[in-house]
């Protein structure tokens, strides 16, 4: 659906500063580029023009005349997109091309959204994040550029579905969601409230281009990073410190009161979770599910906050409230005035705060203690909004559509379970009939209507002679 | 504490100045005690020597028990028993003390949160190491933990502790990790630690916090305490910076003082 990114055609670039090797500077989650013997031909960043037709199955191999048209193409998506560069496909330094592509691949991931030039480029110039190393990798044989190029086939990612005005109810789905967004991955996602349908039974869930699957959300984002979606491709090593140190926070403080307000306590869990979750599942996995997850969540918070008897669990929750406020109140102070936490570029970080935010923020819970305090957070409710209405705009703008979603299976199966209700009410006439004329107690005889009250005698003889 | 509780013990421990009997209380330091509560008992060490009070340090074989909240090391002081790192430095500022007034808001929060990153990360991948790794279990930990008690009290009590540790493993999603997958976290939690230390001689520049005395424990517990193999302290061992650090507060707050502590 995208036109290739204009850098992706270049082979001859030149060493980009943002490549691997330049990394020193920054922070690696998870391995290094280099450990990316992706690419087996020294030639292929101009092949990684597939870049265009992201997500669609590429053949490894690259003719020259495909080369040369594509390259075209690119050279036109390069003119389309990159509106304020137009020298950037002939550009071979690598410093416009690759500040480019690194300001693009860390802006916003929707084009669609936003009105400026700029994030128009996003798309382009992700695929140009990732071909910046790919051209670095043409110079230094080492390629992960070929990322995209070498997807068989897209990434899906399974998750629940949305509600509240947000695009995913669960957490960790929301997370990975909107890391994806902010990164611009080409991802097929499935909104889905059935967890036994998602290829490892747990959802999020990430099918990979070679059909692995990954489901814990850490390693999904990691997974990510290695395909080049690295939204924190920017940051300084000092910056990446603090993102480990305060998803660390956000873990320990802010999680279990999170799962707590949700899942445990009583009113929260009966009115607004249960409700949802039992309204999006099909039957028969509306009944008990819930109450396991209900369950799995408890043992979980047990677990983590130790053990302790039951009268002290008032106080326990005392502790633990005043905890998260106070940890919203720090967020509150690092986030300051700035429109992400590190700039004014999304990165993990955000991705993960606003997950645990908007949750908070949008879900109408009846016992928002932490609710109440965190909208008297202004600037974190300033940040929620925003990313909502710059990357879900169509999810987050509308309540009531989102309402439709979970609403879309229901109605679906709505005619579907009245047909059953008619079918089964059927089904039990014709048997209470079947057995009445089989048993006997009823008997049709076909002869002459004179005969119907001797019919009738019979049919009561027959009984008599039953009993 | 609820917060009535909680204002009422501030109320009381501001009223007294610090006693000059303070004690600790730990493990048996030779035979019991294991890594992850060594690391935890020298960071409150460390906070209370950067912050001038005077404590004794008592080794006793039940202190697990002893501890209101089940956790070493905690600190009997007039006559409040206080736990952990955590509410020991409140308890501490409630007296007057404090090594984080200096702070603005924006550092105290990153302090917050590097303080739970050394809690998630390190401490972590320490109870990992000493009750999953098989090779360590066996080898160090069960003959450790059961010491001070008879047969077969030490066996039960050991597979008991186990049996809890591993289940929290679970419950935070590190049953699965393989034993390289936690030397991995490890490292790059130094790797954080280390850029955020940079060239500076404390993590909040001149003054040390409780952050410092923090990874100060973990990391010097890491570093000198003998595993079955040396795989912990080699992650280490790769940033001298951190290094130094270390070798910095032992020299300035432990051997300076005339008493070594850290035998």
């Amino acid at each position: 659906m995208l036109l290739g990114g204009p850098p992706r055609r270049s082979p001859r670039s030149g060493t980009s500063p943002k490549g691997p090797q330049s990394s020193t500077g920054h922070v690696h989650f998870g391995k290094s580029p280099q450990t990316w013997p992706r690419r087996t031909r020294p030639r292929s960043p101009g092949l990684a023009a597939p870049s265009g037709v992201r997500g669609s199955t590429q053949p490894k191999r690259r003719d020259f005349p495909r080369r040369a048209w594509l390259t075209a193409l690119s050279r036109y998506g390069a003119r389309l997109w990159m509106g304020r560069r137009p020298s950037l496909p002939e550009a071979r330094g690598p410093a416009p091309r690759s500040a480019a592509a690194s300001r693009a691949s860390r802006s916003l991931a929707s084009p669609e959204t936003s009105p400026s030039p700029l994030p128009a480029t996003t798309r382009g110039a992700v695929a140009g994040g990732g071909s910046v190393q790919g051209r670095a990798g043409a110079q230094k044989e080492v390629f992960p550029g070929q990322g995209a190029g070498k997807m068989a086939a897209p990434m899906e990612l399974f998750c629940w579905s949305g509600g509240w005005g947000l695009p995913s109810v669960d957490l960790d789905s929301l997370a990975v969601l909107t890391y994806a967004r902010f990164t611009g991955a080409p991802l097929k996602v499935h909104k889905i409230s059935n967890p036994w349908r998602s290829p490892s039974g747990t959802l999020p869930a990430l099918r990979t281009s070679h059909g692995e699957v990954i489901s814990v959300p850490h390693k999904i984002i990691t997974h990510l990073r290695k395909e080049k979606y690295n939204a924190d491709y920017d940051l300084s090593a000092r910056q990446g410190a603090d993102t480990l140190a305060f998803m660390s926070l956000l873990e320990e403080k802010l999680l279990p009161v999170l799962v707590h307000t949700f899942w445990i306590d009583t009113k929260n869990y009966v009115e607004v979770t249960r409700k949802w979750y039992a309204e999006a599942m099909p039957f028969p996995l509306n009944f008990f599910l819930p109450g396991r997850m209900q369950r799995q969540y408890m043992e979980r918070l047990q677990l983590l906050s130790g053990e302790h008897r039951p009268e002290d669990e008032e106080e326990l929750e005392k502790e633990l409230y005043r905890e998260a406020r106070e940890c919203l109140t720090l967020l509150s102070q690092s986030l300051g005035t700035q429109k992400f936490f590190f700039g004014d570029a999304p990165a993990s970080l955000d991705a993960f705060v606003f997950s645990y935010l908007a949750l908070l923020l949008q879900a109408k819970l009846p016992n928002g203690k932490l609710q109440a305090h965190l909208r008297g957070l202004h600037n974190l409710c300033a940040y929620c909004t925003h990313i909502l209405s710059l990357y879900f705009p169509w999810d987050g703008a509308e309540v009531p559509p989102p309402r439709h979603t979970p609403a879309g299976p229901e109605t679906e199966e709505e005619p579907y379970g009245r047909r059953n209700q008619i079918l089964s009410v059927l089904a039990g006439l014709a048997a209470m009939v079947g057995y009445a004329l089989l048993s006997g107690i009823v008997s049709i005889q076909r002869a002459t209507p004179a005969r119907a009250p001797s019919t009738q005698a019979l049919g009561m003889a027959e009984e008599d002679e039953e009993e | 504490m609820s917060l009535v509780a909680e204002a009422f013990v501030s109320q009381i421990a501001a009223a007294e100045p610090w006693p000059e009997n303070a004690t600790l209380y730990q493990q048996l330091k030779g035979e019991q005690i294991l890594l992850s509560d060594n690391a935890a008992s020298l960071a409150v060490q460390a906070f209370l020597q950067m912050c001038n009070l005077p404590i004794k340090v008592v080794c006793r074989a039940n202190a697990e028990y002893m501890s209101p909240s089940g956790k070493v090391p905690f600190i009997h002081v007039g006559n409040q028993v206080v736990s952990e790192l955590g509410p020991i430095v409140q308890f501490v500022k409630a007296k007057g003390h404090s090594l984080s007034d200096g702070l603005d808001e924006v550092q105290k929060a990153e302090m917050k949160a590097y303080m739970e990153l050394v809690n998630n990360m390190l401490l972590t991948a320490e109870l990992y190491l000493q009750w999953c790794d098989e090779a360590t279990v066996g080898e160090i930990t069960h003959a450790r933990y059961g010491s001070p008690y008879p047969w077969p009290l030490n066996h039960i009590l050991a597979y008991q502790k186990q049996w809890e540790i591993k289940r929290k493993m679970k419950a935070i999603g590190w049953g699965k990790k393989t034993l390289d997958q936690v030397l991995e976290d490890v490292d790059q939690c130094c790797q954080a630690l280390s850029q955020r230390l940079g060239t500076q001689p404390y993590f909040f520049n001149k003054q040390p916090t409780e952050l410092d005395a923090l990874v100060f424990g973990h990391l010097y517990t890491i570093l000198t305490t003998q595993l079955t193999n040396d795989e912990l302290s080699e992650k280490v061992k790769n940033y001298s910076n951190l290094l130094a650090f270390c070798r910095r507060i032992e020299q300035h707050y432990f051997e300076d003082r005339g008493k070594d502590r850290l035998s």
